[in-house]
């Protein structure tokens, strides 16, 4: 069975975003790029599976879409232990886009199970592996708490707000992960740096597409505003704003 | 004649069985890896110091005196055999007596000190049959090491038998003339009325042989005992670290691995990789360090100071270097028998040593400052998280998560560099940056390295701001980072990721030498001991000060007067950081600033080199605690508490947030404060 | 021809909850502004009185549908479904409230339909032409403006952005059949756990949280009864679940739940990144420390400085005289 995860480089979760001066595109100067933690629970998950005896996974894979620069962020996902890497030469406007390139690759590739984080860390789109799924006509399954390929069956865990089912699931589908799949993600030892680099990491011209959405103007947030402090001795004042300024109670 | 032939007969089949057993020995040391030994002057200085003046035995003065009344009587008596041997070879009696003065000088002590030992071994025995010493047990002394104990005890106890009982009869047999003075026996032989100069001459005779023959018997036995230290204990403190205990081995094959990854264009021959990094089986380590397994005595002192090993950690440092022993013992038998290659599928840490283990130790460096012979333990534990982390990046997830933090925003919590200049708001006091000053053609004489804890910990920040007055208040010509700050690399080393301390280090390394640092003042220990001692490998050096240091010479010179009388009421008790004192020797300093400052003084029960660590250190402070019976942070506050003190002073942010916390624990928070020793110092300055 | 807004009404089995509500809301407010009507497409069989609360929300026309056939939800179904609906009224919006199942239909039902997708939308468009309408992005450190480019959009309202505001119109509930026979699934479902028990995390308008500041498990009483009061359900911080005074379920935070109730009552807790990453979709924050410097007064509302087993019990009597009111 060979398995295809999903990556987006997002920037490092404590980069102060700020934007150009025309405030139509993220500023990148200084940041620290990383792989979208999601996904790098995603690709733990794949790595435990694979190291289980008997799971018939024979393959981990990865693909990116992105310019040259994401190449050392990609590198990360070989040194921690997936045996290859797709880079798809181009940078998406939309979810739309990125799962229609990585669907392009995938049709030529016959991965059986294709796995996408829940949603990425820069641009919160949550799309990608559901677009990905109905591009190739695929399966699907989303919230998927837990995951496991044993002698090549796939057996997914679904939340609900009120269940939670055990599925076992087709291949080839796409699986779209949430909290729980992984407990802590794994990251890459001295000698998976230098074992990665004898990796492969197939450069992809992307097909043209385009984008049905885009961002025009960016905005960074109002500053907060201060907090209302409440007399201890008078706490009824704290309930008559929450009921009447704030419309909570 | 025909004693001369015996003689000569036993003494070869001694060598042979001891060459033996030196084949052996050869063997196993064939399969560690190299070390180099340099400072020879130094060196003889350690070794008269903690061999011959036996200084580390004295820490337990008690009982250390009696060791060393042992240790000094087995080195004279030594002079002694040899004499025997020489006397059984050529068929002589007392063939030495012609060094006069000095054959009377090694008799008469020799005599004296077979008294003395006899009555010390007389006391290890009682001691360890009759006490119960808790550091004689322990998971890893098994029976066959309480065994050993006693027969070498027993055997000893004979040894000094046979020496009195040789000497005394030697003066009952009538010798004309005495060769050598004996005093103990003179009074011993003072009080035998009964029997003939012929009869004494036999027991003479019978204690000779008896002497010889179990030396030796015991001589063949030591190298197989844990007694292996009679002869390995002098070599081993001669051989022994002279680098600070805070001071970790550089790795140059991560060195220089990170480098061709940080710098592909200068990367020279950097020689192919090590086929391991870090240690994994006995196989990996030095010759020094199977010295150090050699030579380890099992006394436990070690172990009996350890915070993990106190609090109920499965950590003991006495278990690291005897499975050590052992699992080279069992890896060259296969070795031996099978070839070089062979694998039995065992390895030191795995089978022997648990991850846990290693896992629970807080690099306090007691237990190395506590060994007699000098052996570092900490070294095998690093070495062993080195390989955890970098082969199979296998630390605590916590750890993997600080990792992360330092590698992708340079501090080992969830902040930016952009915030590292936050901790500033609310001081009155411009705080200079060095790169407005480098902007204006400035260089201020000291860099004030604030450390990320300073920077993002809200109570150290209070004492980043104390430290600032006082710099401003003594006019000093300094200036921080500021957003150029990063992580030095410190926690990411000790919990054994030597790549990610590099990758740190040689990027900070860069922006030193951009603003041309020279000089570094430090808040934190840790800082202190990882610019001090570590950058240097790599090529950084410094004057580097941790501010205790740096304010001394400033409080001396009555620049900064303690006149407030905050403290009047107080009493105030200083908790040695581990990484100032223990690692670097700075005790006083502290003490002298906390001098200036009007309160009653106290010590802890355990304090400067026998202080007790607060448990952060090792990286804990990022992890979550093994298992144990109780914390080390609560055992340290109970021990400040149980001391009166009504402020705790420490140097260092970690001391000062697990005492803290330890204060809350055991809610005591409206009686004990905890303070840094320079919000003490800007406190009672009124700044 | 009339341009509909078509919403995903789904149901949880006792009622329509709060986020369907306020997307009806939004949507009756959408369609005001692009001269349209507000169409719901319901699975199911939901009782009548239910559907009614739908058209006193700004529906007017409500199309229910079996579920379709299957072992349980199967996403490319669903699509298909929802799809089939929004061609049948020829619906120019297609809007999802934000929760895991909109997740599951919304993103393969935009491919199919050809159009342009926005997920956590933060209010009504900037302007119809070109369709603008802003988000947040980067979690929270900014906001962006999303350009459609299509005449179909789908948009995913992202939660407490909009108010439930009754707009009663005539409501007129009909039959709906698919155009296409949906896509088979094609998986088994081996076993189901029901989430029972009290007031759900997860779904809680009101919550009462405790930190470390609450001293110890034996003082949960004084958070209890507050809880109760309000109708609130319980929660804990990471420290309180890791030392076993509260059970795992309630920890909310980044490793823990993330959660977006109305009000969120923050007692005793410090307000440390992690836990403030779990709770900064709520639309109100208070928080009760005794500790004036803690991190959590820059994220809250409102705050008492105080004893927590003061200020709390207090608060409680407050709150029971409200609502007797």
């Amino acid at each position: 069975m060979k398995i295809l995860v999903c990556i987006s480089v997002v920037p490092d979760t404590t980069t102060h975003i700020r934007f150009t001066d025309k405030m139509d595109a993220l500023d990148t100067n200084g940041i620290q790029w990383i792989i979208n933690p999601w996904d790098e629970l995603a690709l733990t998950r794949a790595l435990e599976i694979r190291e289980h005896p008997g799971s018939g996974v024979t393959q981990i894979s990865v693909i990116h879409i992105g310019m040259k620069d994401t190449e050392p962020v990609i590198q990360k996902a070989l040194a921690v232990g997936a045996d290859s890497a797709y880079r798809v030469n181009h940078a998406p406007a939309d979810s739309l886009e990125a799962a229609s390139q990585i669907a392009e690759v995938v049709r030529k590739e016959p991965f059986d199970l294709v796995i996408t984080g829940h949603d990425s860390a820069d641009y919160n789109g949550s799309a990608v592996g559901e677009m990905l799924a109905e591009l190739l006509g695929w399966a699907s399954f989303s919230s998927i708490s837990s995951l496991s390929v044993v002698d090549s069956v796939i057996t997914l865990e679904r939340e609900s707000d009120i269940r939670s089912e055990t599925i076992i699931a087709k291949a080839p589908c796409v699986v779209t992960i949430q909290k729980g799949i992984a407990k802590d993600p794994r990251i890459p030892s001295l000698r998976g740096i230098m074992t990665a680099r004898s990796k492969q990491l197939t450069l992809v011209e992307p097909v043209k597409c385009a984008p049905l959405t885009h961002f025009v103007r960016f905005e960074n947030p109002a500053p907060r505003s201060q907090c209302r402090m409440v007399d201890p001795s008078h706490v009824e004042e704290l309930v008559n704003l929450l009921r009447n300024e704030a419309n909570v109670l | 004649m025909d004693g001369q032939l015996i003689f000569a007969g036993l003494l070869v089949a001694t060598l042979i069985v001891f060459s033996l057993t030196v084949r052996k020995y050869v063997f196993r040391f064939s399969l560690t890896g190299p070390h180099r030994i340099r400072h020879w002057s130094k060196r003889l200085g350690l070794m008269l110091r903690i061999a011959l003046g036996q200084s580390r035995i004295f820490r337990r003065p008690v009982i250390g005196f009696f060791h060393a009344l042992t240790f000094w009587g087995f080195c004279i008596i030594t002079l002694g055999s040899v004499e025997m041997v020489a006397d059984g070879l050529l068929g002589t009696e007392r063939s030495f007596a012609g060094l006069g003065f000095l054959y009377n000088l090694i008799t008469g002590l020799g005599d004296v000190f077979a008294l003395l030992v006899l009555i010390s071994i007389g006391v290890f025995l009682l001691r360890r049959i009759a006490l119960n010493v808790k550091r004689f047990h322990g998971i890893e002394m098994k029976k066959k090491s309480h065994i050993d104990a006693v027969v070498a005890l027993v055997m000893i106890f004979l040894l000094m038998v046979t020496l009195l009982g040789f000497n005394t009869s030697y003066l009952l047999s009538d010798p004309q003339p005495i060769a050598g003075t004996y005093p103990v026996s003179a009074i011993l032989a003072s009080l035998i009325t009964q029997g003939d100069p012929g009869q004494a001459d036999f027991v003479m005779h019978l204690s000779w042989w008896s002497h010889i023959i179990l030396i030796f018997i015991f001589a063949n036995l030591l190298p197989y005992s844990k007694h292996f230290h009679v002869f390995m204990s002098i070599p081993n403190v001669l051989l022994s670290r002279l680098e600070p205990l805070g001071k970790a081995e550089n790795m140059t094959s991560v060195m220089n691995e990170v480098e061709s990854m940080l710098y592909p264009e200068q990367s020279g021959a950097a020689g192919p990789p090590p086929e391991r990094f870090g240690l994994l089986d006995a196989g990996d380590i030095s010759w020094k360090g199977y010295l150090d397994a050699l030579t380890c005595t099992e006394c436990g002192r070690c172990t009996d100071v350890c915070p993990a090993n106190r609090t109920g950690k499965l950590l003991s440092p006495r278990k690291l270097l005897i499975d050590l022993r052992a699992r080279m013992k069992e890896m060259s038998k296969g070795k031996m028998k099978n070839g070089r290659n062979f694998q039995d599928g065992k390895t030191y840490l795995g089978d022997y040593i648990s991850a846990e283990e290693i896992w629970a130790c807080t690099l306090c460096n007691a237990c190395a400052r506590e060994c007699p012979v000098n052996i570092n333990q900490p070294s095998l534990i690093l070495d062993m998280r080195r390989y955890l982390v970098m082969e199979k990046a296998a630390a605590p997830a916590p750890l993997n998560m600080m990792f992360s933090n330092i590698e992708n925003n340079g501090a080992p919590w969830q902040y930016g560099s952009h915030d590292r200049l936050n901790w500033v708001t609310g001081l009155d006091i411009p705080v200079p940056v060095m790169a407005n000053l480098a902007a204006q053609g400035k260089k201020p004489e000291y860099l004030l390295w604030i450390g990320c804890a300073g920077a993002f910990d809200d109570r150290y920040q209070k004492v980043a701001r104390a430290m600032i007055k006082i710099l401003h208040h003594l006019g000093v010509d300094y200036a921080v980072l500021g957003t150029e700050e990063t992580c030095n690399g410190d926690p990411a080393r000790r919990a054994g990721n030597e790549m990610l301390f590099h990758m740190q280090a040689l990027a900070l390394i860069e922006t030193f030498r951009h603003y041309d640092i020279r000089k570094i003042i430090t808040l934190c220990p840790h800082c202190f001991n990882t610019f001090l001692n570590e950058y240097p490998d790599l090529g950084f050096s410094s004057e580097v000060v941790h501010y205790s240091t740096f304010l001394e010479t400033h409080v001396a010179s009555g620049k900064l007067k303690s006149s407030a009388g905050l403290f009047k009421n107080d009493t105030i008790v200083f908790h040695d950081p581990c990484y100032l004192g223990r690692a670097n020797g700075v005790y006083q300093a502290p003490r002298i600033l906390l001098s200036t400052v009007n309160s009653v003084r106290t010590e802890m029960e355990r304090s400067k080199s026998f202080s007790f660590c607060c448990g952060a250190g090792g990286s804990q402070y990022f992890k979550e605690a093994e298992k144990g019976s109780t914390e080390v942070f609560i055992e340290r506050t109970g021990e400040a508490v149980a001391s009166g003190a009504t402020v705790i002073a420490s140097s260092c942010p970690f001391c000062l947030t697990m005492l803290t916390d330890g204060v809350k624990y055991l809610n005591k928070e409206g009686e004990i404060r905890n303070l840094d020793v320079a919000e003490i110092l800007a406190m009672e300055a009124g700044l | 021809m009339i341009m509909s807004v078509l919403i995903y009404a789904h149901h949880d089995g006792e009622k329509f909850p709060k986020p369907v509500l306020e997307l009806a809301s939004y949507a009756y407010a959408l369609a005001r502004q692009t001269g349209g009507t507000v169409i719901a497409i319901v699975t199911g069989n939901p009782r009548e009185s239910d559907l009614e609360k739908l058209g006193q929300h700004g529906v007017s026309k409500i199309w229910v549908t079996p579920e379709p056939a299957g072992p349980s939800f199967d996403n490319r179904a669903y699509a298909a479904l929802v799809a089939s609906a929004a061609e049948a009224c020829g619906a120019s919006f297609v809007l999802f409230a934000d929760n895991a199942i909109s997740r599951a239909v919304a993103p393969r039902m935009a491919v199919r339909l050809k159009a342009g997708y926005v997920s956590g939308v933060a209010g009504l468009p900037l302007h119809t032409d070109p369709f603008t309408v802003k988000r947040s992005v980067f979690t929270g450190k900014a906001s962006a403006y999303a350009e459609i480019l299509t005449p179909v959009k789908v948009l995913i309202l992202a939660r407490n952005t909009w108010q439930t505001i009754e707009n009663p119109v005539t409501c007129l509930i009909e039959k709906f059949t698919p155009a296409v026979s949906l896509p088979a699934p094609d998986f088994e479902v081996v076993k189901v756990m029901e989430q029972t028990g009290t007031i759900r995390l997860q779904d809680a308008e009101v919550v009462v949280s405790g930190g470390r500041g609450m001293k110890s498990a034996d003082n949960w009483k004084v958070l209890e009864d507050l809880a109760g009061a309000l109708g609130a359900a319980l929660a804990c911080s990471r420290p309180v679940a890791d030392e076993g005074w509260r059970p795992h379920q309630e920890h909310v935070g980044q490793t823990g739940k993330v959660i977006a109730p109305n009000l969120y009552i923050a007692c005793g807790i410090s307000g440390a990144i992690q836990h403030i990453g779990g709770i900064s979709s709520s639309r109100v924050i208070v928080a009760i420390n005794k500790d004036p410097e803690a991190p959590i007064f820059q994220f809250a509302r409102y705050a008492i400085i105080g004893d927590l087993f003061q200020v709390l019990p207090a608060l409680t009597q407050a709150v029971k005289k409200l609502k007797s009111e």
